[in-house]
């Protein structure tokens, strides 16, 4: 980069790294006990907040409402799994159902080069003034880049798309060699275009840190004396990567680290769609139903995966069939108080600690689309949206699940002006726009943090 | 071949029809699918040259443009008429001719769309310096079941184009941009990557 570049980036350059996942929590834990040397290093020269994700809190909808600034109605974004309306198929929602532009898009078109790497919700990859390889969404790595041809590269380079999760449940060990194996591939393709590539804005995203939490939190939080220590050690490594970037950033470039949802440990697994069939709400065409296809033209409600509840709605779902405003809202009243009352068969304990109505939490456009209601459990119990569980808990391999108030926001040599839990991840979009001089559109809701 | 069909923008002088049919036009092409974009405005300059604004010329104006949608809607393409279309009757001829006819309303308050007043004509409009001008000395009346209804004095230009391309899916015009993601094999890894995860 010549001299006149450097002068016209000055001041206006951003690097964001995001780690999937990561509580706030966890990180200021390990770093008092001495074990993320960078990341305290960090601590001293920037400002770090806790901070909310989004209702329902899972990746593909926090990192929406992260690049679009906007809240679920507006991106159309709900979770990792909707429901097509006409047919009642369900489809995995990609790129192209996000509605509104994306952080990297305005920067396009204000003139900036981004490189994007391994974003969720960034497949297929969508035409932006520079590269993005999108995340693991993407089937298939010659489908995964913009430009096309950046495929070729990475092939080159034996880039990992993701880990293969199910390893977890065979074999730790195998599931860690991946872990290791797919980051350190991640990390040089990071190092590899930020070398060469000119840029004012770079995301790095590791994914790998949400797969760890999912299979290996409750073993660490359990001390288990094998897995306990393999964890932490993943978690060094990556506090490693941060300081190598950290020491390669100019003075000009803003480093910006957040997270997406909080982590904690995972007591059991709730099969919600199984309790609306047992209390009277839901009915099946089948005996073993597959999919939400399979319901009942009679039922009054269903669940996706996690705790979003549907009322049968007619004239919405092509199978409803709730017609009058005030049934709709005796249904919602009714699922809602039975939620707030479910109890562990084994423990006694609450399950459900709230349960949203949509207007309390989303508007716009896509208003209509999204679940009626939101149940948000307490901190344990993952709600599930498989149809055809007999019981209503199970527990299985996966011992960690996502939480709403313990993501994070750190940005160097800047204070994150309010305090922590007073702002979401939908704020962080018009703090870098606003970082790097470029205005922020009309429509979004997040509110810059500077 | 895909199945042709129209989608026909109706309301106001500087309501967003133009506009927003522009966006469309360029979602659907984007998706691989042949569009052709019948503006009023082009329209008038070549196929309807020579009309005027009276009640008669006006509903010949939006026929012509009617049967060139026609015309191409059954050769597989997906036409867009924008045009002001003020006469209920003469937009309900049109739906019967295609039959495959996506009713659009760009819904705006009269006084948002004279303050746009893009080309400066309600101005003059007002003034009486025009006269047969819609909204002002001429009737529109607007539709009693459009498919899709754009308030676009509250909504962004993406998303009126959003809610458009939405009911195009909804309506089965447009495969759903989900299911055009992923071949079947693909979406069945996909959909055990999440599965494996206990996000399915």
């Amino acid at each position: 980069m010549g001299l006149f570049d450097k002068l016209r980036f000055k001041g206006r350059r951003v690097l964001v790294v995001g780690l999937d996942g990561v509580p706030f929590s966890l990180l200021k834990r390990l770093s008092e006990e001495g074990k993320l040397p960078n990341w305290t290093q960090l601590m001293e020269s920037g400002s770090m907040k806790r901070m909310n994700s989004v209702h329902p809190c899972v990746s593909s909808v926090a990192w929406a409402t992260y690049m679009t600034g906007k809240n679920p109605g507006k991106h159309n974004i709900y979770g990792f799994v909707d429901r097509n309306l006409g047919s009642m198929d369900v489809f995995i929602p990609t790129s192209r159902d996000m509605a509104g532009k994306t952080l990297w898009e305005i920067l396009s078109q204000a003139g900036k080069r981004v490189v994007v790497i391994n974003v969720p919700l960034t497949f297929p990859p969508r035409e932006v003034n520079g590269i993005l390889i999108s995340g693991f969404l993407c089937p298939n790595i010659d489908k995964i880049a913009h430009p096309k041809e950046l495929a070729g590269v990475l092939k080159e380079m034996g880039y990992r798309i993701d880990v293969d999760a199910w390893q977890a449940r065979k074999s730790l060990d195998k599931f860690l060699e991946d872990l290791h194996l797919t980051l350190d591939k991640r990390i040089e393709a990071m190092f590899h275009f930020m070398e060469r590539e000119e840029w004012d804005f770079f995301q790095l995203h590791i994914m790998e840190t949400d797969r760890i939490n999912h299979f290996l939190w409750g073993l660490w939080e359990e001390g288990d004396t094998q897995y306990g220590p393999e964890f932490i050690k993943y978690y060094q490594k990556i506090d490693g990567i941060l300081g190598r970037i950290s020491a390669m950033l100019d003075r000009d470039t803003r480093l910006i680290i957040l997270s997406d949802h909080g982590f904690c440990g995972m007591k059991k697994e709730i099969f919600l769609n199984h309790w609306l069939q047992r209390e009277g709400w839901l009915k099946f065409r089948e005996e073993n139903p597959k999919s939400v296809k399979d319901i009942h033209q009679e039922s009054k409600a269903y669940s996706l995966i996690p705790g979003r509840i549907y009322v049968n709605l007619a004239g919405r779902e092509s199978s409803g069939s709730v017609r009058f405003p005030d049934e709709y809202e005796r249904i919602r009243e009714g699922v809602k108080g039975g939620l707030l009352g479910m109890r562990d068969p084994d423990s006694g304990e609450r399950i459900i600690e709230n349960v949203f109505k949509r207007e309390e939490l989303y508007h716009g456009p896509h208003y209509n689309e999204g679940p009626d209601l939101v149940a948000i459990p307490h901190n344990g119990y993952d709600l599930k949206g498989n149809l055809d569980k007999k019981e209503l808990t199970y527990k299985g391999p996966l011992v960690g699940m996502h939480t709403y108030d313990d993501a994070f926001l750190y940005i160097k040599d800047a204070e994150v002006g309010t305090g922590n839990n007073q702002f979401g991840v939908m704020d962080v979009m018009p703090t870098i726009l606003k970082l790097m001089g470029v205005s922020s559109p009309e429509d979004i809701d997040g509110q810059t943090l500077l | 071949m895909e199945r042709g069909f129209t989608i026909w923008f109706t309301g106001l002088s500087c309501s967003g029809k133009t506009t927003v049919s522009q966006g469309v036009a360029e979602e659907l092409l984007r998706r691989g699918l042949n569009v052709e974009v019948l503006d009023g405005d082009v329209v008038r300059t070549n196929l309807s040259k020579g009309l005027g604004f009276s009640k008669e010329d006006r509903d010949t104006n939006i026929k012509r443009i009617g049967f060139v949608c026609k015309l191409l809607s059954r050769n597989g393409v997906v036409a867009i008429g924008a045009a002001i279309s003020p006469y209920r009757a003469t937009r309900d001829y049109n739906r019967k001719e295609i039959g495959d006819f996506v009713e659009v309303y760009c819904k705006s308050p009269l006084d948002v769309c004279i303050k746009r007043d893009v080309k400066g004509l309600y101005k003059k409009a007002l003034a009486g310096e025009i006269t047969n001008y819609t909204g002002v000395s001429d009737p529109y009346e607007e539709p009693l079941n459009p498919e899709v209804v754009l308030e676009t004095d509250r909504e962004t230009e993406e998303e009126s184009v959003g809610k458009v391309i939405r009911k195009l899916e909804e309506l089965r015009y447009i495969q759903p941009a989900a299911a055009a993601q992923y071949s079947e094999e693909e979406e069945e890894k996909v959909k055990k990557r999440l599965a494996d995860l206990g996000y399915l």
